[in-house]
C-alpha cells in the first residue's frame, strides 16, 4: 500500500510478531518486557496514532492511558463473558493493535 | 538559549512568562553537578534505608530509625533540584536532568520502604493480590462476593498482567508505588503544560506533589490507577477539550441572555477538530473504565468535569451528562448487588465524617497522635499556601479559575461518605496536584520577589528605576538580566526554596511511613501466614488480631477472614473479647486457625484500642480453651488451631 509510513508497518508487525513470542514463552524478564509491550505500549501506540497528536508530552501520556484503559476494558470484558485467560487477552490486544494499525494506514494512504 | 518574551495563548494562569527549556548545547559544569548530586542522594538514602531493621521500634515510624545519611541525601536533593531549578538565564537545567532528580526523588521518598524490606507495606495490596488470584481462577464475576467483586476492572487488569508477565506478584506490589507515581507524574506534567508555560513552575509543581504526597495512596489498589486515569482525563480537559469563554457577565444585572450570549460564545481552544473528537471518545473511555474500576474516583471525576463545564472552559458541553449516564449505569447493573446493601449517602454528614476522618484518628501512644497531627499540618500547610497563592494570582489578574475549581471540588465529597474514615485523605489526594499548581505562585513567584530581575520585568520597581535612570551598572545588569528571564528566582528566594522543600520532605517521610512499627512486616509474619494458608482447610475462618495483616494474598474465596478488633470494637478485655471470638472460632464450618502476629498487635496499641498487656492476657485465655492448639510460632507470629 503506497504512502503507508515504515512506522505503522514496524507497529504491526511487532504486534504479530510480540503476541506469538508471548504466547509461546520466554525467560522471566524477557516475558515481562514482550507482555507489557503487547498489552499495553502497543496498543496505546497504534491507538494515539489515529489522534493527531503532535505534542510529545501529550502522545507519551495517551500511549500508557490508552494501553492501559483498553486492556482493563478488554480483561474485565471478558470476566463478564467468563471466557477470560491472559492468552486469550494477549491476542485481543494485538487485534486490535493490527485494527489500528490498518485504520491509520488507510488515513495516510488516504493523505 | 533564550526567545523574546511572549504571552501564551491560553487562560489566566497560562499567561506565565514563556521561558524555552533548554533543550540543547553543550553540558555546563552546573548541569552536571545537579545530576551527580542526584546519584550521590540516591545511593545515600538507598544505603542508610537498607540498614534499617525491621521490625522497625519506633511509634514515629520510619522518620525515627533512618540514619543521618538518609537525611543528608534528600537536602543534597532538593539543594540540587532547586540549583538546577534555578538554572541561568537561559531557564532551569537541561530536561534530562530535571528527568533525573524527579526519578531520584520519586525514589527516595516512594521507594525507601522498598529499600528496607522486600516484604510490601500494609495489607491491602496482598488482598488486592488475592483478589486478582481469585478472580482469574473463577468463572465470571459473582457480585454478591464483596464490594471489589461489583467495581473488578482494576482486578481484571491485574490478573491478566500478572498472567502474561510471569512476574512475582510480591514484586509488583512491592513496587507498585514507584510505577503509580511515575504513572502520576507523567499525566501531571502534561496537565501542568496546559496551566502554564513557565518550565520552572512546571518542574516545582511535580516537586511539590511528590513533597505533598503523604497520603500512602500510591499501593497496588484501584484508587492508584483511578488517580492516574483521573489526571488524564483532567489534563484532556485543559487540552484537547478546553474552550475559551468571553468574560463573564457577572452577577449584578444577570440576564438570562447574557447568560445565553456568554455560554455561545465559547470557542473551542484545540484548532483541530480530529484531535477535539478523539481527545473526547478517549475520554469517554477512561470515564468508563474508572466507573469499573474503583467506588469513589468516578463522582470526582464527574464533580470535576461538571465544575468545569459550568465554568465555561471545557468545549464538549454535554460531557457531564454523558458521564453521569455512564456512572449511572455501573451502578444500576454490574454494582447493584452492592449498593442495595449500600445505599451511597447513606452515612452522610459534616459531623459524622469530621469525627471518623479527623477526631477518631487523633487517639493512641503520643508518637502517634504525633505522626496524624505532622499529616494534618502538612496539609494545612499546603493548602495556606496554596490559598495564598489563589490570592496573588487573582490580585494580578493571572488566576486561572479551572485550578482554583479542581483544588476546590474534592471537598465537595467530604460530608457525602465516611469512606471508612478516609475520606479525608482522599480528597486531599485528589486536590493535592492542583494545591501545588497554586502554592507555587507563592514559592516560585514570578513577579514582585525579591529578585531585581522580576520587577524590572514589571517595569515598576526599584532595579527597573535604577536601571532606566543609570544610578548603577549592577541594576542596569539585573535589569538585563531580567528581560532574558524574569521567572529566575533570586539566591535569596531559592535559599528559601530548598530549606522549605526539605522541611516539606521530612513531613511528608513522618507522615507516609508514620505506621511503619505496624505496616511494615517481617519475614517472620510472612513465614506465619503462610503457615496460616496450609494449616487452614478450605471453608474454615481465619482470625487475626487486628489491621494490618499481610494476609488473603491466596485462596481469597476459601475462607472467612475476621479480625478480633472488628469483632470485639467496643471491648477488647479478655472477659468480654475471649467469650466472642472462641464461639466465632468454634461454630466456623471447617474450623478457624488463629493469627497473632507482632504488627497486628502494634497496630491497636499504637491506635489506642488495647494493651499489650490486654493482648497477652487474652492470648493466654484463648490458648487455655478446649480445642485450642498452638500449630505454628516464630518470634514474630503465633497461630493457633481451633477445632470446631
Amino acid at each position: 500500500m503506497s504512502g503507508v509510513s515504515r512506522h505503522t508497518v514496524v507497529l504491526g508487525l511487532a504486534a504479530v510478531a510480540l503476541s506469538l513470542v508471548t504466547l509461546l514463552g520466554l525467560p522471566t524478564p524477557l516475558q515481562a518486557l514482550a507482555a507489557i509491550a503487547v498489552l499495553v505500549l502497543l496498543p496505546g501506540q497504534a491507538l494515539t496514532r489515529l489522534m493527531p497528536v503532535t505534542d510529545f508530552a501529550l502522545g507519551a501520556m495517551l500511549v500508557l492511558a490508552l494501553g492501559l484503559a483498553t486492556l482493563t476494558a478488554v480483561s474485565t470484558t471478558m470476566f463478564y463473558l467468563t471466557v477470560w485467560s491472559w492468552q486469550a487477552c494477549v491476542v485481543t490486544m494485538g487485534v486490535i493493535t493490527i485494527l489500528a494499525c490498518l485504520a491509520r494506514a488507510r488515513q495516510e494512504a488516504a493523505k | 538559549m533564550s526567545r523574546p518574551l511572549s504571552r501564551h495563548a491560553g487562560g489566566a494562569m497560562t499567561s506565565t512568562l514563556d521561558v524555552v527549556p533548554r533543550t540543547e548545547g553543550r553540558w555546563k559544569a552546573r548541569e552536571v553537578w545537579c545530576a551527580v548530586a542526584g546519584v550521590v542522594s540516591l545511593a545515600l538514602a538507598v544505603g542508610a534505608a537498607s540498614t534499617v531493621a525491621v521490625p522497625v521500634a519506633s511509634d514515629l515510624g520510619l522518620v525515627a530509625v533512618l540514619p543521618f545519611p538518609f537525611w543528608v541525601g534528600v537536602l543534597l536533593l532538593n539543594v540540587a533540584f532547586v540549583v538546577a531549578l534555578r538554572g541561568d538565564a537561559a531557564g532551569p537545567a537541561r530536561r534530562l536532568v530535571m528527568v533525573w532528580l524527579v526519578v531520584v526523588l520519586v525514589l527516595v521518598l516512594f521507594g525507601t520502604a522498598a529499600f528496607v524490606t522486600d516484604v510490601p507495606r500494609g495489607e491491602v495490596a496482598f488482598r488486592h493480590l488475592g483478589i486478582a488470584d481469585a478472580l482469574s481462577g473463577a468463572q465470571g464475576i459473582d457480585p454478591g462476593i464483596d464490594a471489589y467483586f461489583n467495581w473488578p476492572g482494576f482486578f481484571a487488569l491485574l490478573a491478566t498482567v500478572l498472567g502474561a508477565t510471569g512476574l512475582d506478584p510480591v514484586a509488583v506490589a512491592l513496587w507498585a508505588p514507584v510505577v503509580n507515581v511515575g504513572l502520576w507524574l507523567v499525566a501531571l506534567g502534561v496537565l501542568t503544560g496546559y496551566l502554564t508555560r513557565d518550565p520552572r513552575r512546571r518542574w516545582l509543581v511535580l516537586w511539590v506533589f511528590c513533597l505533598g504526597s503523604w497520603q500512602d495512596q500510591d499501593y497496588l489498589s484501584p484508587q492508584a490507577f483511578g488517580f492516574f486515569l483521573y489526571l488524564v482525563v483532567i489534563a484532556l480537559l485543559l487540552g484537547p477539550l478546553a474552550a475559551r469563554a468571553p468574560g463573564f457577565p457577572g452577577f449584578r444585572g444577570f440576564r438570562r441572555a447574557d447568560l445565553a450570549a456568554w455560554w455561545r460564545g465559547r470557542v473551542p481552544v484545540e484548532s483541530r477538530p480530529g484531535l477535539r473528537v478523539g481527545a473526547l471518545v478517549v475520554t469517554l473511555l477512561f470515564v468508563a473504565v474508572i466507573c469499573a474500576s474503583h467506588q469513589l474516583t468516578p463522582f470526582m471525576v464527574l464533580i470535576a468535569i461538571t465544575a468545569l463545564t459550568l465554568s465555561g472552559r471545557v468545549w464538549p458541553s454535554r460531557l457531564p451528562l454523558i458521564a453521569v449516564v455512564l456512572l449511572t449505569l455501573w451502578l444500576v447493573y454490574p454494582a447493584s448487588a452492592y449498593l442495595i446493601g449500600n445505599p451511597p449517602l447513606a452515612e452522610a454528614g459534616l459531623q459524622g465524617a469530621t469525627e471518623a476522618n479527623v477526631l477518631d484518628r487523633l487517639s493512641g501512644t503520643a508518637g502517634h497522635v504525633l505522626v496524624v497531627q505532622v499529616r494534618i499540618v502538612l496539609t494545612l500547610v499546603l493548602w495556606a499556601l496554596a490559598a495564598a497563592g489563589a490570592v496573588r494570582d487573582w490580585r494580578r489578574g493571572r488566576l486561572d479559575v479551572r485550578v482554583a475549581i479542581l483544588a476546590a471540588t474534592p471537598l465537595l465529597l467530604f460530608p457525602a461518605q465516611l469512606y471508612g474514615g478516609e475520606m479525608l485523605i482522599r480528597v486531599s489526594l485528589f486536590a493535592l496536584p492542583f494545591v501545588a499548581v497554586l502554592a507555587c505562585s507563592i514559592l516560585l513567584p514570578t513577579a514582585g520577589s525579591t529578585h531585581p530581575a522580576a520587577h524590572a520585568a514589571h517595569g515598576s520597581t526599584h532595579a527597573a528605576a535604577h536601571a532606566a535612570h543609570g544610578s548603577t551598572h549592577a541594576a542596569a545588569h539585573a535589569a538585563a538580566h531580567a528581560a532574558q528571564d524574569p521567572a529566575r528566582p533570586s539566591f535569596r528566594a531559592a535559599g528559601a526554596l530548598a530549606l522549605a522543600c526539605f522541611l516539606l520532605a521530612v513531613l511528608t517521610v513522618t507522615g507516609r511511613f508514620g505506621n511503619a512499627q505496624y505496616d511494615v512486616f517481617t519475614d517472620d509474619e510472612i513465614a506465619a501466614v503462610a503457615a496460616v494458608h496450609r494449616l487452614a482447610p478450605p471453608g474454615s475462618s481465619i482470625i487475626s488480631a487486628a489491621h494490618p495483616t499481610p494476609w488473603r494474598s491466596e485462596a481469597y474465596l476459601e475462607h472467612r477472614a475476621r479480625t478480633i478488633d472488628d469483632m470485639c470494637r467496643s471491648d477488647l478485655s479478655t472477659a468480654t473479647c475471649g467469650p466472642l471470638v472462641y464461639d466465632f472460632a468454634r461454630h466456623s464450618p471447617g474450623g478457624a486457625v488463629v493469627l497473632l502476629t507482632r504488627s497486628s498487635e502494634a497496630s491497636l496499641v499504637l491506635q489506642g484500642a488495647g494493651s499489650a498487656r490486654g493482648l497477652d492476657e487474652l492470648e493466654e485465655w484463648l490458648s487455655a480453651q478446649s480445642g485450642v492448639e498452638l500449630a505454628f510460632s516464630n518470634a514474630d507470629a503465633r497461630v493457633y488451631r481451633v477445632t470446631p
